[in-house]
């Protein structure tokens, strides 16, 4: 007890000695910590007051130990994402693996929880101590029967749209008054659904993820359609609730307006939503600053002009200014979206936006310098003399580590490494590719989706600026822990191989693309088929290949599981051939020789002489004669050459050379 | 007269450049706002008579020295080596390449036969207060980076040197920049106008390059002084931090003057051209001029304190979608975790768990006297029995305030009940 009670007394004087540090300090603002630590241990003349310096207090969140752990973990580019480490069998080898493991994964998650929140009396013991209310059910049905303005809030907190307008009704008709706070939020909710009730989010819908699946490749349609129809489904009715109830309202506040402009500006009505403003003008109210961010959003939607549109929002931003209300990073960035529908005054007046805003303390996230982007570069439109702008932005942003603080900010890496890509710009890539190393930068990529294209954009470039050594070290380095690159992407770095001369890592890649799923790809593997046969390697590279080649015809052979994708043409069999021959695979190339039958193809006479001549090289004369009946059964106009040569190069028997002159006269005759 | 007229012209010199001929007008320009600056803030160096003239005629003299050493040399580096002599640590140097070049060179222009015993000074006046250097500095880059704009754009990484310019003879290129200078004055005399015919005659085409001169120099007028300060204020601002570090990786050091073996003049240094590239890049887009629709301290009006809205929570929402929540690791997984409240947290001091007791002060938890008020009896039995029960109370680190609270309360009403079995035992003295 003594010794508590002493501590009670340090920590007294602990409070009191760090007050008496804080003034101190404010008297000598200068001084540095060591600076006083030091004068404290000379005797008191030159301070006469003794002064015990004790470190502030640092508190730490309560993940901060976590975070320390976390931060010495480093991205291990030989394994797959966390996500999937459970089980690894379920560790992912193909994009499509990858988006229905991380969904199966989510959507498991769903059906527990919505088998949880449907029948919460199975799960009402509470196993955990302390309590854990993420875990236990959400009440989804309202509790409170009676008519009142509590079982109009609870409805409201539970986001029972045509309930809570029901309720209120039932209220108004009884006469009991509702508050203007309560019929706010009543307001709030009304227009933030359009008047409908929400989609539940736990409910299985089925038609959603058929269309997930249906559409397999082309997402970013399904994103665009699913807000499209968003849009369809929902748009500003006429005298819907929230105009009723609105109008009930004896004296509307600003925020009453609030709701029911920015409900307007979400579902489309943008005309109607300055008329509302012109209202609440009217009505000597002040609006608040998301009213004027959602009508900045709605400006362009009512002009037709670039630069009406542009005028309108400065009326607003002045209005703001002479209603004093200070603008958020949201403002910023509803006046540079609009100001990518601006044409040329975007471009004129996008820099001194962000100036004003800065002068107001408002630093820029990255959906701003993303709208920047997209202000300066449109996509299609030509590059020159823009270049700099990139720089410019990436000069302020390189280094800065972002915190999410709008919707868009996902967007910037996406928009930034497209733009390197029109413009071939590697260094800037480098640059972006860097800063998504910062801090927490890497949440900003977005999502599954975002981060594929993302990967596929960089890569693209990199096949496209860098030599090869480079182009492998990132391949490792990406492929596949993080990025599954699509068939096209291989294509370019088949692609650089070629231009590198680095033929020989062909086999290795033939692996990946097995493993990433494009061993079905036609032209990929035709592609890669050509590449082996254009030109002769040394022996042991030959024989690579050679193995390479039967697995390639393997894959035509049994297909992806079970379904043959591909069919033979003349042009891939014969590439396998000569791969084949190439290697003195003459077997091989002998059983795939005979395929051009089955699959009705025809093989060329340079092929064919090329056979020829490695027959020759062993001296197997029943070989040569079978090979020139194969070529005499396709009618080729090369047979007569290749009979020949077999008369001149091979000793033959009488039997074969009588077989020899038959065909000849055949082929002579068909001619 | 001249040197009159280049201090008055101060106010204006920044656009000049505009004017087609811009380069070869360069050094003339920086040595004038040189001068112009000189009488006002290097107030330290006293009683030189000379000391504002002789500075610009130094620095024609360098420029000139070097432009006609070094057919390759822009304006504009030759700027850049005039710009040294202003950074504190680099000067000495610096001079002593003027000064020998001076030396050098004195007798190729008879056009300033004074220059060289002044040389000196500039010296000196180079060491004084470092603001005023600044200052002057970030006026130089004001025009610097106008001339920038006509140039090729440059990647930041790889600062090549400027393409550069075939020179006409030192001699026109120096008259030529006088007159142009002087026909910056404010009031566009008629003095002026005659220094624009003149500069303009030295041109091809002669009358176009006089108007346009005239146009410039008008359109100028009507800059307002206040802006350029709060131009060059940005400028410097931006100076202090404006060291990136890739902005001279690839050149040699800065401050590097070597001397050519025929001792006639420095080689250029590229260093410091690369640095005011970075500067002049930071400058850019991003610090142009404001809309000046609010007023800067706008104050924040209190409206919503309701919490947060529907609009609040979805806005939330949508960025919580629209990132990549997904952790990379285990221990991000288990941060994740503790923010749902899934997790117990990890311990980061001796308080952990200690939620609902936090905000109790220690002493309620130890000194428990206090709750043995006048409802026990002040001595006997009970009362010491009392006191062993708030000392083991006082041990237990099980209960909280409120729990022991109550278990004192519990005896209180005990011995209540029983008191009168106690004081028939005559052990309830109160």
């Amino acid at each position: 007890m003594a010794s508590s009670c002493s501590q009670a007394l340090r920590h007294h004087v602990c409070k009191s000695s760090r007050i008496l540090r804080v003034h101190l300090q404010k008297a000598w603002p200068n001084r540095s910590f060591v600076l006083n630590s030091a004068a404290d241990q000379q005797p008191a003349v030159s301070s006469p007051v003794e002064e015990i310096v004790i470190p502030k207090k640092k508190t730490w969140s309560k993940e901060a130990v976590l975070q320390a752990l976390a931060s010495t973990v480093n991205r291990d580019p030989t394994a797959s994402d966390y996500r999937f480490q459970d089980d690894p069998y379920l560790t992912p080898k193909t994009s499509s693996e990858f988006k229905l493991f991380s969904l199966s994964q989510e959507s498991g998650r769903n059906a527990a929880k919505y088998f949880i929140s449907t029948y919460p009396k199975y799960f009402q013991k509470d196993y955990a101590q302390p309590h854990i209310p993420c875990l236990m059910p959400e009440t989804l049905e309202a509790q409170i029967e009676e008519v009142s303005e509590a079982a109009l809030i609870e409805r409201i907190q539970m986001r029972k749209v045509k309930a809570a307008v029901d309720l209120y009704d039932q209220l108004q008709q009884a006469g009991t008054p509702v508050s203007l706070d309560v019929t706010n939020q009543l307001l709030d909710l009304i227009c933030f659904y359009g008047d409908c009730d929400p989609a539940q989010e736990n409910v299985p819908e089925q038609r959603n993820e058929e269309t997930e699946d249906v559409q397999d490749e082309p997402q970013t349609k399904k994103g665009r359609a699913s807000k499209a129809s968003d849009k369809l489904k929902a748009a500003w009715k006429e005298n819907n609730n929230a105009e009723r109830i609105f109008a009930l309202l004896s004296e509307p506040n600003t925020h009453s307006y609030s709701a029911l402009i920015r409900g307007m500006v979400k579902y489309g009505a943008y005309s109607k939503a300055f008329s509302t403003y012109t209202d609440l003008l009217n009505n000597q109210l002040k609006a608040d600053v998301s009213t004027f961010n959602a009508l900045i959003t709605a400006a362009p939607e009512v002009k037709e002009k670039y630069n009406e549109k542009w005028e309108l929002i400065v009326d607003l931003l002045k209005q703001m200014a002479e209603q004093k209300v200070k603008p958020n990073l949201l403002t910023l960035n509803a006046v540079l979206k609009a100001l990518r529908r601006c044409g040329t005054v975007g471009k004129s007046q996008a820099f001194p936006v962000i100036s004003e805003m800065r002068a107001l303390s408002i630093d820029p996230s990255l959906a701003s310098y993303n709208h920047l982007l997209s202000i300066f570069y449109k996509p299609g439109a030509p590059f020159q003399g823009q270049t700099d702008i990139l720089q410019e932005v990436m000069n302020e942003v390189s280094g800065k580590s972002f915190t999410p603080q709008d919707p868009d900010d996902a967007q910037f890496f996406i928009t930034a490494v497209r733009i390197c890509l029109d413009t071939k710009d590697i260094e800037q890539a480098y640059r972006v590719h860097e800063l998504l190393g910062v801090g927490e930068n890497w949440r900003l990529l977005g999502n599954d989706f975002q981060q594929n294209i993302y990967h596929a954009r960089f890569f693209s470039l990199l096949c496209m600026m860098e030599n090869i050594d480079v182009v492998l070290k990132w391949y490792r380095d990406l492929v596949p822990s993080v990025y599954y690159p699509s068939s096209n992407v291989m294509r370019d770095l088949l692609q650089v191989l070629d231009t590198d001369n680095r033929l020989d890592l062909i086999p290795q890649i033939w692996k990946d693309l097995k493993q990433l799923g494009h061993g079905n790809r036609q032209t990929l593997v035709e592609e890669l088929l050509t590449l082996m046969a254009r030109e002769k390697q040394n022996q042991e590279v030959q024989e690579t290949f050679a193995e390479c080649a039967l697995d390639i015809k393997k894959m035509y052979d049994t297909g992806d599981r079970g379904k043959v994708m591909m069919s033979w043409t003349a042009g891939s069999l014969s590439d396998l051939v000569s791969v084949l021959l190439a290697a003195q695979r003459r077997q091989d190339a002998w059983e795939i020789l005979k395929l051009f039958k089955t699959h009705n193809r025809v093989p060329s006479e340079e092929l064919l002489d090329k056979f020829l001549t490695c027959i020759k090289e062993s001296g197997d004369v029943n070989q040569a004669l079978e090979l020139v009946q194969i070529s005499a059964g396709f009618c080729l106009p090369g047979t007569p050459k290749l009979i020949q040569r077999v008369q001149q190069e091979f000793l033959l028997s009488e039997q074969q050379k009588s077989m020899l002159s038959d065909l000849e006269i055949q082929t002579f005759n068909s001619d | 007269m001249y040197r009159r007229l280049l201090i008055n012209i101060n106010q204006v010199r920044n656009r000049l450049i505009h004017t087609h001929n811009t380069r070869l007008t360069l050094p003339s320009t920086k040595c004038k706002e040189r001068e112009s600056f000189a009488p006002v803030t290097w107030a330290p160096c006293t009683a030189r008579p000379l000391g504002t003239s002789s500075i610009s005629f130094s620095e024609n003299k360098e420029s000139s020295t070097s432009l006609s050493e070094d057919k390759g040399k822009t304006p504009e580096e030759t700027e850049v080596n005039a710009e040294v002599n202003t950074d504190g640590q680099r000067n000495t140097e610096m001079n002593e390449g003027t000064e020998i070049s001076n030396a050098t060179l004195t007798s190729q222009l008879e056009t300033e036969p004074v220059v060289k015993p002044e040389d000196r000074k500039q010296v000196e006046t180079t060491k004084s207060g470092k603001e005023s250097l600044l200052e002057l500095l970030g006026a130089m880059k004001v025009e610097v980076t106008t001339v920038r704009k006509i140039r090729p754009s440059k990647t930041p990484r790889m600062s090549e040197r400027p393409d550069q310019e075939p020179m006409e003879s030192t001699h026109s290129m120096f008259q030529r920049a006088a007159a142009e200078g002087s026909q910056q004055h404010g009031t566009l005399n008629p003095a002026l106008v005659a220094a624009v015919s003149a500069a303009a005659s030295t041109l091809p085409n002669r009358h176009q390059a006089e108007s346009e001169l005239l146009k410039q120099l008008r359109k100028h007028e009507a800059i307002p002084d206040t802006q350029r300060r709060a131009d060059i204020g940005h400028i410097i601002s931006d100076m202090k931090v404006g060291k990136r570090p890739n902005g001279r990786s690839n050149v040699r050091p800065t401050s590097q003057i070597r001397f050519d073996d025929d001792g006639k003049g420095y080689t250029q240094d590229r260093g410091i051209t690369s640095e005011l590239d970075g500067v002049r890049r930071r400058k850019s887009p991003f610090t142009s001029k404001r809309l000046n629709l609010f007023a800067a301290a706008a104050e924040q009006d209190a409206l919503s304190d309701l919490g947060p809205t529907l609009w609040d929570i979805d806005l939330v929402n949508q960025i919580v979608q629209a990132t990549n929540q997904m952790p990379r690791n285990g221990f991000e997984e288990m941060i994740q975790w503790t923010k749902e409240g899934r997790l117990w947290q990890y311990p980061i001091n001796n308080e952990a768990g200690l939620e609902e007791e936090a905000s109790v002060p220690f002493h309620e938890h130890v000194f428990l006297e206090k709750h043995l008020d006048e409802s026990f009896p002040q001595q006997g039995p009970v009362r010491h029995f009392m006191e062993l029960v708030i000392t083991g109370l006082a041990k237990n680190h099980h209960l909280t305030v409120q729990q022991k609270k109550e278990h004192i309360d519990w005896f209180r009403d005990y011995f209540r009940q029983k008191e009168d079995v106690l004081k028939e035992a005559e052990a309830y003295l109160n």
